[in-house]
C-alpha cells in the first residue's frame, strides 16, 4: 500500500524530473525556423495554410519576414548567427549572397529527397540553391487597344506605342535586369551583348518606368500602358475578372523569374531548414502555392488543374522555352550598367 | 469720393506674394488630394477622373489584420516615443541651457547628430547593433532607435523657449519664498510646456511615419504601418493603400488637434 508521505515523495520527484527535464523538451518543441517570404497573395496563402501545416507537421514555429530589404539585413547579422535560416528571393540575389558565403552553393537530393522530381532548371547551373517556382519575364499587353497579341520582343518598340510602353528602372529590378539582356540578344550578338541592348534601349523612348512589377499590373489595368514588360503571374491572376489584360511569350523566349530558397551555412536548425524545402517542392504544397499565384511549379510531379496547366510552364517541352540568366555575369558588371542605363533614361 | 481715395492702387508685389503662397499650397496639399481621390476610387488603381465612390478600400484596411496590428503597433510606438522624447528632451534642454556645461555647443551638436545622420544608416547601424549585443529586434529596440531620432526635435523646441525665456520671473518666485522644486514645477515648467509639448508633436509624427529606421528593426509580425505599406505596395497596389495614408493622416492631425485643446500650441506659435 502506497503511504501519504510515500505518495508525496514521488509525486515531488515526478514534479522535479519534469521541471529539469522541462527545458530541454520546450527547446525541442519550439524549434523556431526563420525564413524570408514574399507578401501579396503568396504571404496570404503561406500564413494561412502552408506555414501552418509545416508548423504542426514539423513541431516547430516559422518564423516569415515579408520585410524588404532581405540580403542588407543578412548581410548585416553575423555570420555566425545568420538572421535566416532559409533564404527565398529571386535568382539574382541569391547569386549576390553566395559570392559572400552567406547561403549554400547548392542544394542537393541528400539534403532535400525531393530535388529528385524537379525540372533540370530548378537545379541548373544557372542556379545557386533550388529554384521551386518559376514565372515567366515576357510581354503584357492590352487587348482593347487594337493592338495584335506581341510575338517578338521587337513588338515593344512599335512607334505606335510610344509612351504608352512600359519597363523598369532597371538598377533596382530585377525583370528591368532581365529585360536588358533579352534586348541583347535580340538586337545584338546575344545576351550579354551590352552595346546592342543599350542601344535598343534607347530606342525604345519614351518608356514609362516603374520599381515594381505591382505597379506594372497596375498601369496595365489602368490602360496607362499599353504593352509592357511583365511576368505571366502579374496578368494571370486577373485571370476571369473580366480585365482587358493578357500576356504574351515572344518568339525569341521568355526569361525565368525563379523564386529561390537557400540554407545559410550556419544556421542552427540546418535539418529543418532543408526539411522546408523539401516541404515546398511536395506536389500538394506547390499546387496551392501554383494555383494561388499562378507559379509554374519546379516539381514534375505537380498535377494542375486544366486552365493553370494550359498556361503555366509544366512540361519538358514548355520549361525549355525558360531563358535563364547568368546572374553571375550580371552582377559582376551590375554598377557599371546601372550608370549606364541610369544616363540612357534619364528624363 | 471716399471710394476713390480708399481704392488701393495695384501692388505687384503683393500680387506675387499672394501667388508665390497659392502655388505653395497647392504643391503641398495636391498629394493628399491625390490620397483622397485614390481612396475613394472604385477601381484599384489611380484614375482620374475617378469613376464613382466607395469605401471599399477603407473596409479592406479596416479589416486586414496586418493592417491594423500595424497601425495599433505604430500608435503604441509613437506614444511611447511622444513620452521618452518630452522627458529625454526637455531634460537635455534645460540641462544644456541651464547647466553652464563645458562645451555646450559641442554636447548640442551632438544631441542634433541623429537628424543629420540618414535614418537609413542609423537604422542599420543600430541593426548591427542590436544582434550583435544579442537582443534581436525587440519592440522596445525599435522604440528606443525612434527616440534617437525624435529627441532633437524636442531638444530644439523646448531650447527655442528657454532662449526667449525670461529669468527673472523664476527669480521672482524664488524672492518670494519658492523652493527650487517648486518654482520649477509652477513657473519653468508651465512657460516651458509649449515647446516640449510642439516638439513632442514632431516626435509622435516623426515616429508615427517612421520608415528607414523601422525598415531594419521590425521583426516578422511586429511590423509598423509605413514597413507594411511598402511591403503591401510591390504586390497589391490598390486603394488600401491609399485609405491607410488617409487613416495615418487624420490621426497625425488628431493627436495635433488633441494637443492644441489640451495644452494650447498656439502660445508657443506665438513666440
Amino acid at each position: 500500500m502506497i503511504s501519504r508521505r510515500s505518495a508525496l515523495r514521488t509525486g515531488a520527484g515526478f514534479a522535479a524530473a519534469a521541471t529539469l527535464a522541462a527545458p530541454s523538451i520546450l527547446h525541442a518543441q519550439t524549434k523556431t525556423l526563420k525564413i524570408t517570404t514574399w507578401g501579396g497573395k503568396w504571404g496570404d496563402i503561406m500564413k494561412a495554410t502552408v506555414l501552418p501545416a509545416f508548423e504542426k507537421e514539423f513541431k516547430c514555429t516559422v518564423s516569415a519576414d515579408q520585410s524588404f530589404p532581405f540580403l542588407p539585413k543578412l548581410q548585416a547579422s553575423p555570420k555566425n548567427d545568420p538572421l535566416y535560416d532559409v533564404f527565398h528571393t529571386n535568382s539574382n540575389e541569391q547569386w549576390s549572397a553566395v559570392g559572400e558565403g552567406l547561403v549554400m552553393d547548392k542544394i542537393t537530393v541528400k539534403e532535400v529527397p525531393n530535388v529528385a522530381d524537379v525540372y533540370p532548371y530548378a537545379v541548373s547551373d544557372k542556379v545557386v540553391g533550388i529554384s521551386i517556382f518559376t514565372s515567366a519575364i515576357g510581354l503584357g499587353y492590352r487587348t482593347d487597344k487594337g493592338l495584335a497579341k506581341p510575338t517578338s520582343w521587337k513588338d515593344l518598340a512599335d512607334p505606335k506605342l510610344a509612351g504608352s510602353r512600359g519597363g523598369y528602372i532597371i538598377p533596382v529590378n530585377s525583370l528591368g535586369q532581365c529585360h536588358l539582356m533579352m534586348l541583347g540578344k535580340v538586337y545584338g550578338k546575344g545576351l550579354q551583348d551590352l552595346d546592342a541592348a543599350y542601344k535598343a534601349l534607347e530606342a525604345l523612348k519614351p518608356i514609362k518606368l516603374v520599381d515594381f512589377t505591382g505597379q506594372m499590373e497596375k498601369m496595365l489595368l489602368s490602360g496607362e500602358v499599353s504593352m509592357g514588360v511583365i511576368h505571366d503571374s502579374g496578368i494571370y491572376r486577373y485571370d476571369g475578372q473580366n480585365q482587358p489584360v493578357d500576356f504574351a511569350g515572344p518568339s525569341e523566349g521568355v526569361m525565368a523569374l525563379e523564386q529561390v530558397l537557400n540554407v545559410t551555412p550556419s544556421s542552427k536548425v540546418k535539418e529543418l531548414a532543408f526539411a522546408y524545402i523539401d516541404y515546398m517542392l511536395r506536389p500538394d504544397v506547390q499546387k496551392v502555392l501554383a494555383e494561388g499565384v499562378w507559379y509554374s511549379p519546379s516539381n514534375k510531379k505537380v498535377k494542375l488543374d486544366a486552365k493553370y496547366d494550359a498556361k503555366l510552364y509544366t512540361t519538358e517541352a514548355k520549361v525549355a522555352q525558360l531563358i535563364q540568366p547568368d546572374w553571375k555575369w550580371y552582377n559582376a558588371r551590375k554598377e557599371d550598367i546601372d550608370a549606364r542605363v541610369t544616363k540612357l533614361l534619364k528624363g | 469720393m471716399s471710394a476713390a481715395l480708399n481704392k488701393r492702387p495695384f501692388d505687384g508685389g503683393r500680387a506675387a506674394y499672394l501667388a508665390l503662397n497659392g502655388a505653395l499650397l497647392v504643391f503641398l496639399l495636391a498629394p493628399i488630394a491625390i490620397v483622397v481621390v485614390f481612396a475613394l476610387n472604385p477601381v484599384p488603381y489611380i484614375s482620374f477622373p475617378p469613376i464613382g465612390v466607395t469605401l471599399r478600400w477603407f473596409e479592406k484596411f479596416f479589416a486586414g489584420s496586418d493592417f491594423m496590428n500595424a497601425l495599433w503597433l505604430s500608435l503604441w510606438t509613437a506614444s511611447c516615443v511622444l513620452v521618452l522624447s518630452i522627458l529625454i528632451g526637455g531634460a537635455c534642454a534645460l540641462a544644456l541651457d541651464r547647466g553652464n556645461l563645458p562645451g555646450r555647443a559641442v554636447a548640442t551638436s551632438f544631441f542634433m547628430s541623429p537628424l543629420m545622420l540618414p535614418a537609413i544608416l542609423t537604422g542599420l547601424a543600430l541593426f548591427q547593433s542590436y544582434l550583435l549585443i544579442g537582443i534581436g529586434r525587440p519592440v522596445w529596440g525599435l522604440i528606443l532607435a525612434h527616440t534617437l531620432i525624435a529627441v532633437p526635435y524636442v531638444l530644439r523646441t523646448t531650447l527655442a523657449v528657454l532662449h526667449n525665456f525670461d529669468r527673472r520671473i523664476e527669480e521672482a518666485a524664488a524672492v518670494l519664498g519658492a523652493n527650487p522644486t517648486r518654482v520649477f514645477s509652477e513657473v519653468t515648467l508651465p512657460l516651458i510646456r509649449p515647446g516640449v509639448f510642439a516638439g513632442g508633436v514632431f516626435a509622435f509624427i516623426v515616429s508615427f511615419d517612421q520608415f528607414p529606421v523601422s525598415l531594419f528593426l521590425v521583426q516578422p509580425k511586429a511590423e509598423t504601418l509605413p514597413v507594411v505599406l511598402f511591403n503591401y505596395m510591390k504586390f497589391d497596389l490598390d486603394g488600401a493603400i491609399a485609405a491607410a495614408s488617409m487613416v495615418s493622416i487624420l490621426l497625425a492631425l488628431s493627436v495635433v488637434l488633441a494637443l492644441e485643446r489640451l495644452i494650447g500650441l498656439k502660445a508657443y506659435v506665438k513666440l
